[in-house]
C-alpha cells in the first residue's frame, strides 16, 4: 500500500520544519562550513580583497621573490609625470598643473604625505582644500602598495600595468588576498594543541558529575516528595524548581555572594576562626564543586519535575498490592518505581548529557573557565576562541572546528544511548493497536 | 500681489534649497574599556561636531551633525566582539576608541579605513602629537588611526608599609632611580613582600598584588627578564624561552612564598581597586590611569604621600626596568557614504586638540599625546600628569601591532595563568606556548 500523504499535516508540521531547518540544520551546516576555514578577526568572514602592504613586501623577499621587482613596486611612490599633470589640469585648472610642472616636473615621491606637501607649496594656485588635495596627489600615485583591490582582476590589470613580469602574478595575488581560505588545519591543530586534550577532560569530568547529580538527585527529590502529603511535596518541589527559573545571570550572582571571599561561607567560617577565601576559585576542586553544584541543581529541577510525573502515573494497585505483600519503601521504589522510570531516566540522561555538552553560560558567568583554565570546558573554548577574548583575537574557524567536533560527539553519544537503553524496544508499536 | 507671489515662491525656493542644503550626519562612537571617567572619549568628539558644524557653516555648508555615543562595554572582550561582529554585519560605529593592536587585524579585515585618507597631518592639531604615538597609531607605514590618549604601567609601593620593613623616608625616594639603573629588582620585591606580609603589615597574599585580569601589564615582566616580543630586523614576534619561563616562575615563587594569592586571577575589581587605594597590599603594579580612581572612588586623599611610583623593576642581569605604554586610538570605520567617514575624521582631528585632549587626560588620568598640552595649564598644572609623564613615558614602549600578536598575547596569559594557579610548571607552560604559537603562527616566528 502506498503510505498516503497527508498534505495538511505537512502544513500543521511546516513551523517545526522550519524552526528545525533555521535554528538546527543551518547552524550545524554553516559550522561545517567555517570549520574548514582560517576565518579570524583579520580575514573577516565575508570574502577579502587584494593590497600589498610592506609586510607582504617583506616576507616575499624572504621568500625569494625577485627583490628588483619587489624594490619596482615598492619605490614606485608618486611620480610627477605627464599623464598625472593632464588628470590634475582636467581636475582643477591648466594654471596649477603648469605651476606643479615648474616646480617638481620629473620628480618621484615615496610616500603620499611628501606629494601632498609638494601640493601645498603651490603658491598661485593654491589647492586650499584638504579634500581637493588629496584627490590631486592620488593622480599621482604610481605604486600599488597599500592600494586595495575589489577583485581579483583588477588587481592583475593594476599588475599588468606595473609591467610586473606576468609569471610573478600567480604568487603576488595569493599574497595579497585579505579574506579566507579553505584549510583542514583547524583539525589538526585541535589533535596537536595540549590544551584541547585538557578542554576534552575538563568536559568529561563536567559532563559526568553533573549528570550523575543532577538525575541522582532529582529521582532522589521525585522519589521522596511521592511519599509526602501533596501540599508540602508541592512546596518542596515548587522551591526546589527555582534555580531552573531563575535567570543565569542573577542565579549565578546569588552562587557568587556566597562563595566569595567577603561573601556569606567566608563570613561565617570568619566566626570560627577561619581565614575567608574565595570559595569558588580557591582552588580547581573548589571551582569544580561549585561548577557541579551550580549546573547540577538546574538540571536537578528538570529531572524531579519528569521523574515525579512519571511516578505519579504508575497504578496506585501496584504499589497497593506491594504493601499487601509485605514490601518496605526502598523494596518498593527498587523494583516497583526505578524499572518504571526507565524511560524517563533514559530521556534526562540523554537530554542532559546533549544539553551539558553545549552549555556553558552558567561556567561563564561564574569562574569563566578558571582558576588556570581548570574548568574551561569544551563549549567555553569554543565561545572564547571564536567569539570573545581579551584581544578580540577572533578565530571563527577554529572556533567552529572546536563546536563541529562537539556536533559528531553529540551524535555519538545519542546512539549510544539508544543502543544502551535499547530504544528500539521503547519505542515498538503496542501489538494491540497494530 | 505679483510681488507677493513672487515672494512666497522665493520663500519656498529659498526653504528647498536650504533643505537640500543641510546635510544630516548621524555619527556614532564606541569607546572600549572605558568607565565614567573616560567620558571625554566620546564627549570630545561631540564638542567637535558643533565646532565642525560651525567652521563649515562658514564655508557655506551647513551640516548638521548629531553624535551617539556608547561606552559601557562590559570587558574588552564584549566590546571587540560587538565590533567585530557590526563590522561583519555592516553597521560598525563610525569612530571606535580602542586598542592600537587592534588596527592590524581590523586593517586587513577592511573593518578601518586609513585616518590619512581623509585630513591633513601636516595640519594643526595631528603636527604637534608625539611621533612615537602616532607611530603606534600606524601600521605599515599607513597612518590608520590617532591617538586617544597615552599611559603607561608603573610599579606601586605602599609608603607605610615599606617605612614598617625598615625602609627611610631617604630610601623610598631613592628607590625610583634605583629600579632604573637595576639595583632593585624583582627579586626585591618578593623579599619586601614576604617582610611585610611576615611582619603582619599586610595579610598573606597581600605582599605583591598583581593585577586581577589579562592585559599588557604582564608582557612587562616578560621584558623585565630580558625577553622581546618583536624582532626589529624582521619584525617577526618573537619567544624567547628563557625569558618567558623566568617570568613565569617570578609569579610561581610568589605565590609559594605566600605574598601573592595563588587564587589572585579573576579577583573583583571593585575589591582590587579599593584594596591597594588604601594600603591594604604592600606591593602592586597597575596603570597611570589608576591614579584617577584611588584618589576619586576610593577616597585616597594623599596619593604622594601614602604611594611611591616606579618603572616595573628588572627582573635579572638579561632585562631591564621598564613600562609599557598602550595608547587607545581613534579608529574610522568602513561605511558606505564617504563622506561620513570624512565628517568623522574631521571630527576625531578636532577632537584630538590639546585643549580638549587635556579635559581627557586629566580627568581620567590618562597621559597627554602632544607637545603643547604641557603649555595648556590644566595639564601643566597636574602634578601626576608631569611627574608621569617625564619619569614614566619617556621611557615606555609598546607592544607591537602584528597580525599574530593577538594570538600570542592569548597564549603567553593562558601559560601565565596556568603556571600561577599550579596547573602546570612554568617548564611545562612553556612548552606548550611553544608548540601551540608554532603551530598557529608558522614560520614567521622566532624561538629564541
Amino acid at each position: 500500500m502506498v503510505p498516503k500523504v497527508n498534505w495538511l499535516s505537512l502544513v500543521f508540521l511546516g513551523p517545526a520544519i522550519l524552526a528545525v531547518l533555521l535554528f538546527f540544520l543551518a547552524p550545524v551546516v554553516m559550522t561545517g562550513f567555517f570549520a574548514f576555514t582560517n576565518m579570524s578577526t583579520s580575514t573577516g568572514v565575508s570574502g577579502g580583497d587584494y593590497i600589498l602592504g610592506q609586510g607582504e613586501i617583506r616576507e616575499l623577499r624572504e621568500e625569494g621573490l625577485a627583490t628588483s621587482i619587489l624594490d619596482q613596486i615598492e619605490s614606485a611612490g608618486y611620480q610627477v609625470d605627464d599623464t598625472g599633470l593632464i588628470a590634475l589640469a582636467e581636475l582643477t585648472n591648466q594654471a596649477t598643473a603648469d605651476e606643479l610642472r615648474s616646480l617638481y616636473e620629473g620628480v618621484r615621491f615615496n610616500n603620499r604625505r611628501d606629494m601632498e606637501r609638494a601640493l601645498k607649496n603651490l603658491q598661485q594656485n593654491a589647492i586650499r582644500s584638504t579634500r581637493d588635495r588629496k584627490a590631486a596627489a592620488q593622480l599621482f600615485k604610481r605604486s600599488i602598495l597599500n592600494e586595495r583591490y575589489d577583485t581579483e582582476v583588477a588587481f592583475r590589470t593594476a599588475l599588468a600595468e606595473n609591467n610586473i613580469p606576468p609569471e610573478d602574478h600567480d604568487t603576488l595575488v595569493q599574497k595579497s588576498y585579505t579574506g579566507w581560505t579553505w584549510t583542514s588545519k583547524n583539525f589538526q591543530l585541535l589533535f596537536t594543541l595540549p590544551s584541547t586534550w585538557r578542554y576534552a577532560i575538563n568536559t568529561f569530568i563536567y559532563v559526568g558529575l553533573t549528570l550523575t547529580f543532577s538525575v541522582g538527585f532529582g529521582l532522589f527529590l521525585a522519589v521522596t516528595t511521592f511519599y509526602l502529603p501533596e501540599a508540602q511535596a508541592t512546596t518542596i518541589r515548587a522551591i526546589w524548581f527555582l534555580p531552573r527559573i531563575l535567570p543565569p545571570v542573577l542565579y549565578v550572582l546569588m552562587w557568587r555572594w556566597f562563595t566569595w571571599d567577603t561573601g556569606f561561607i567566608s563570613t561565617v567560617t570568619q566566626w570560627f576562626g577561619m581565614d575567608s577565601k574565595n570559595w569558588m576559585l580557591d582552588t580547581a576542586y573548589h571551582a569544580w564543586v561549585v561548577i557541579v553544584l551550580i549546573n547540577g541543581f538546574v538540571g536537578t529541577s528538570m529531572g524531579m519535575i519528569i521523574f515525579a510525573s512519571a511516578i505519579r502515573s504508575i497504578p496506585t494497585a501496584m504499589l497497593y498490592a506491594a504493601e499487601v505483600d509485605g514490601a518496605n519503601r526502598w523494596q518498593q521504589v527498587r523494583y516497583i518505581i526505578l524499572p518504571q522510570l526507565r524511560w524517563p531516566i533514559l530521556f534526562i540522561t540523554t537530554y542532559q548529557t546533549l544539553s551539558l555538552l553545549t552549555s556553558f553560560e552558567y561556567i561563564l558567568l561564574s569562574t569563566d573557565g578558571g582558576p588556570g583554565r581548570s574548568t574551561e570546558v569544551w563549549a567555553l573554548a569554543a565561545f572564547h576562541t571564536a567569539l570573545n577574548n581579551y584581544g578580540g583575537n577572533l578565530e571563527y574557524g577554529l572556533g567552529a572546528a572546536f563546536a563541529l567536533a562537539l556536533v559528531l560527539i553529540g551524535i555519538l553519544a545519542s546512539l549510544l544511548y539508544f543502543k544502551l537503553f535499547n530504544f528500539r524496544n521503547l519505542i515498538t508499536k503496542p501489538l494491540i493497536e497494530g | 500681489m505679483i510681488i507677493f507671489r513672487s515672494f512666497i515662491a522665493g520663500s519656498i525656493l529659498a526653504l528647498v534649497a536650504t533643505a537640500v542644503a543641510s546635510q544630516n550626519y548621524e555619527i556614532t562612537v564606541w569607546a572600549g574599556g572605558s568607565n565614567d571617567a573616560d567620558s571625554y572619549r566620546w564627549e570630545a568628539i561631540e564638542i567637535a561636531a558643533d565646532l565642525l558644524e560651525r567652521e563649515m557653516a562658514i564655508h557655506g555648508e551647513e551640516i548638521n551633525i548629531t553624535v551617539q555615543s556608547k561606552g559601557d562595554f562590559g570587558n574588552w572582550g564584549d566590546f571587540k566582539q560587538a565590533v567585530a561582529l557590526a563590522a561583519e554585519a555592516g553597521t560598525a560605529p563610525h569612530i571606535v576608541v580602542t586598542s592600537h593592536l587592534d588596527i592590524a587585524p581590523w586593517s586587513e579585515a577592511g573593518h578601518i579605513v586609513p585616518i590619512e585618507d581623509y585630513v591633513d597631518l601636516d595640519a594643526w592639531p595631528l603636527n604637534d602629537i608625539y611621533p612615537n604615538l602616532m607611530e603606534i597609531a600606524s601600521f605599515e607605514g599607513v597612518q590608520w588611526g590617532i591617538p586617544q590618549d597615552a599611559e603607561s604601567r608603573p610599579f606601586f609601593f605602599w609608603k607605610d608599609t615599606l617605612r614598617g620593613i625598615g625602609y627611610t623616608d631617604a630610601e623610598i625616594n631613592e628607590l625610583p632611580a634605583l629600579v632604573n639603573d637595576g639595583s632593585y629588582t624583582l627579586a626585591n620585591v618578593l623579599e619586601d613582600a614576604k617582610k611585610a606580609v611576615e611582619m603582619g603589615l599586610v595579610k598573606e597574599g597581600y605582599g605583591f598584588y598583581p593585577r586581577v585580569s589579562n592585559g599588557p601589564d604582564f608582557a612587562q615582566f616578560y621584558q623585565s627578564f630580558g625577553g622581546e616580543l618583536q624582532d626589529p630586523e624582521t619584525g617577526n614576534l618573537v619567544l624567547d624561552k628563557a625569558a618567558m619561563q623566568d617570568f613565569y616562575q617570578f609569579f610561581v615563587d610568589a605565590v609559594a612564598a605566600g605574598v601573592t594569592r595563588k587564587n589572585h586571577i579573576g579577583t573583583d575589581w571593585g575589591q582590587w581597586y579599593n584594596e591597594v587605594a588604601n594600603g591594604k597590599a604592600a606591593l602592586w603594579h597597575g596603570g597611570t590611569w589608576h591614579y584617577a580612581r584611588y584618589t576619586g572612588q576610593e577616597g585616597n586623599d594623599d596619593f604622594f604621600g601614602t604611594i611611591a611610583f616606579t618603572l616595573i623593576p628588572a627582573g635579572n642581569d638579561r632585562g631591564q626596568a621598564n613600562t609599557i605604554t598602550h595608547p587607545l586610538v581613534y579608529l574610522i570605520t568602513d561605511q558606505e557614504d564617504d563622506s561620513a567617514e570624512e565628517i568623522a575624521a574631521r571630527l576625531v582631528q578636532i577632537a584630538s586638540g590639546p585643549r580638549l585632549n587635556s579635559l581627557h587626560a586629566i580627568k581620567s588620568a590618562h597621559l597627554g599625546i602632544a607637545y603643547q598640552q604641557s603649555n595648556v595649564e590644566l595639564y601643566a598644572n597636574d602634578r601626576w600628569a608631569a611627574e608621569a609623564t617625564e619619569r614614566l613615558l619617556a621611557t615606555a614602549n609598546s607592544q607591537p601591532n602584528h597580525l599574530g600578536y593577538g594570538t600570542y598575547a592569548e597564549a603567553m596569559w593562558k601559560g601565565l595563568e596556568a603556571s600561577w594557579t599550579g596547573a602546570e610548571t612554568p617548564e611545562e607552560a612553556v612548552e606548550q606556548l611553544e608548540e601551540e604559537l608554532i603551530t598557529k603562527l608558522g614560520d614567521a616566528f622566532i624561538v629564541r
